[in-house]
């Protein structure tokens, strides 16, 4: 039986391994239930980019990880915002303790290492997020197209918020039937 | 002599597939030597749809994610929002909450064992349990006006309570269920061939479970005991301590095959009767909406700020909403879905591996896979390669029924 460790305990043992690369850290805590009401603690953390790789092994070294989800998000700037969400000591009553990185990932060098070596179930997460936002990961296997066509537009990429988004692909799709019957002529 | 290889494709539209995926096998006889599966046939968008909408107009959204389970994405989505924002729902909408989420897992179990006596090719399996679900649709369409896409749940509680002349239903509902459980386990568990059909076929082991990430009855059956209700509760199920439902309890051991799986869904259905027994004694008094005014609870969204993550035990798995709310908007800035079948069809391809192709639909629908989970933009073109918007398209379908009633002599 697996003994789950606090959040504080994780941070540290991540401090201890990423020191500086810890940019901040957050603990939260959440009041659930009505009638026996407990708390339960989340760890948001953000890193510096180049530390990402060191920091999901660290995880693996704790426990083995249920990956809850990887996103992004683009504001238009000059750098993606990942995050990355990890369920550690899953399994356990009140036990799991989600781990959320966030980090800033510059535009011009849109290249992470892949997890699917340590979780081959990452695989999934990974290919949406290449084919959604154009980051390119290192050492997955397979690269095709998860829910995008494969004949979709190189260098376009659904979540970008810049010049690689669909904003020119789509800018017909909210016509009216009424102006599509007057282009073509019709009453 | 080389063995001829062949190339059998299945789906997006096949009679062992009802939904929208293909799984590209390559045969030798009848064993499986190379797979490969193909989403997104029917992808949405929804999320980017989310991302331009107020919070509440998401939330609806969010039910339309999936057809069967429309509770669960609401659900996932009302208990990260309520976390990135700082509301708290009333004792009493959380127990209500509680009750509509379980009656939806009956309904989904009980809609998967019928699938997959179907896949199975016992169809008179199939309709005595889609009977026996009729029962909790319609105590859901009693309670919340609709079968499908209830529209209950609110951002900080529900919109319709539960009152005491819906109690006595409720109640005659768990006395049919006990009885109907018992009388599907007698037809599942025992029957000599489906245990044939079902033992060591798809099956998954604890390692490989934890491996491609599965969550929810597929890893359950594997002896996983991972389970959002127990693992990080939320609601009643913090009071109730639900603990999850496993074969090696049961029966001493997990093979994660489908036979397991479905003795863990037939355990589950059990399970929530018991919670929704426990919620109904314990259902405490009050308000049912934390802010009851919209306009007020919109301006609420648009004054903060925050991130979070909801998570709710879904009948296929856990379902996953990331929010992000600022920026003076009304709703999320950013919102991020995963839904149980998104992680669940990992286990396709190594399962299918070295298995038989007429095992192809039962290793399909063991996970009870759910596409419009999963798919969530629809790309069609015409025959010159252009896109084609939807109103093109709509004005198509309206010519095509035309043309059809002509043809046919139908009036409209």
């Amino acid at each position: 039986m697996r003994e789950p460790m606090s959040a504080e305990e994780v941070l540290k043992r991540l401090q201890e391994a990423l020191g500086e690369a810890i940019l901040s850290h957050e603990v939260r805590e959440y009041t659930m239930g009505v009638r026996r009401k407990r708390t339960y603690r989340e760890l948001w953390i953000e890193i510096d980019p180049e530390a990402f790789r060191k920091a999901v092994e660290v995880m693996f070294e704790l426990d083995y990880p249920h990956l809850h989800f990887i996103t992004g998000e683009d504001d238009g700037g000059d750098s993606l915002r990942m995050v990355y969400s990890f369920g550690l000591f899953w399994a356990i009553p009140w036990g799991e303790l989600s781990v959320t990185m966030r980090f800033n990932l510059p535009k011009d060098n849109l290249v992470l290492p892949t997890i699917t070596d340590l979780m081959p179930g990452a695989e999934t997460n990974e290919r949406e997020i290449r084919e959604m936002l154009g980051v390119e990961f290192e050492g997955l296997k397979n690269k095709r197209h998860l829910f995008l066509p494969d004949d979709w537009p190189e260098g376009k990429y659904p979540w970008r918020k810049d010049e690689h988004g669909v904003e020119d692909m789509v800018k017909h799709t909210h016509r009216s039937v009424n102006e599509i019957r007057k282009m073509r002529g019709e009453e | 002599m080389a063995k001829t290889q062949y190339y059998v494709p299945v789906g997006p539209i096949h009679p062992a597939l009802k939904e929208p995926i293909r799984v590209e096998a390559k045969v030798e006889g009848e064993r499986i030597v190379e797979v490969d599966v193909k989403r997104g046939f029917a992808h949405r968008g929804i999320e980017y749809m989310g991302m331009k909408r107020n919070a509440i107009q998401t939330l609806y959204l969010s039910e339309r994610i999936c057809g069967i389970c429309s509770i669960s994405h609401p659900y996932a989505f009302v208990i990260g929002s309520e976390k990135a924002l700082g509301i708290e729902a009333p004792p009493r909408a959380q127990y209500i909450r509680t009750i509509i989420a379980e009656l939806e897992r009956i309904h989904s179990h009980i809609l998967w064992l019928g699938v997959v006596a179907h896949e199975m090719g016992f169809d008179s399996l199939l309709f005595w349990t889609w009977k026996g679900r009729e029962k909790v649709l319609d105590i859901l369409e009693l309670l919340t006006g609709n079968r499908i896409n209830y529209s209950v749940f609110m951002i900080g509680g529900v919109r319709r309570d539960i009152k005491e002349s819906h109690v006595k239903a409720l109640k005659d509902m768990i006395n049919y269920y006990r009885i109907f459980t018992e009388e599907m386990k007698d037809v599942f568990l025992a029957d000599p061939v489906y245990k044939a059909r079902t033992r060591g076929v798809a099956q998954l082991s604890r390692d490989m479970a934890k491996k491609l990430n599965v969550c929810g009855p597929v890893a359950r059956a594997a002896g996983l005991r991972m389970d959002v209700r127990q693992d990080n509760p939320y609601d009643a199920y913090a009071d109730i301590g639900v603990r999850a439902v496993v074969p090696q309890d049961i029966v001493g051991e997990a093979r994660g095959d489908a036979y397991d799986i479905t003795m863990v869904r037939l355990y589950e259905i059990e399970q929530s009767l018991d919670i929704i027994e426990f919620c109904l004694e314990e259902m405490p008094e009050g308000k049912i909406m934390a802010i009851p005014n919209y306009v007020a609870l919109l301006a609420k969204i648009r004054r903060s700020e925050g991130e979070a993550i909801g998570m709710h035990e879904a009948p296929r798995g856990e379902v996953i909403h990331y929010f992000k709310y600022g920026n003076k908007r009304d709703g999320p800035v950013v919102w991020k879905v995963i839904a149980p079948s998104y992680n669940n069809i990992n286990t396709w391809a190594p399962l299918l591996l070295g298995a038989e192709v007429a095992d192809i639909p039962i290793v399909v629908a063991y996970i009870d896979p759910c596409m419009c989970c999963n798919d969530r933009v629809a790309v069609v073109r015409d025959e010159s390669g252009r896109l084609i918007d939807p109103a093109t398209l709509h004005l198509k379908a309206v010519e095509k029924t035309r043309k059809l009633r002509e043809e046919l002599g139908v009036r409209a």
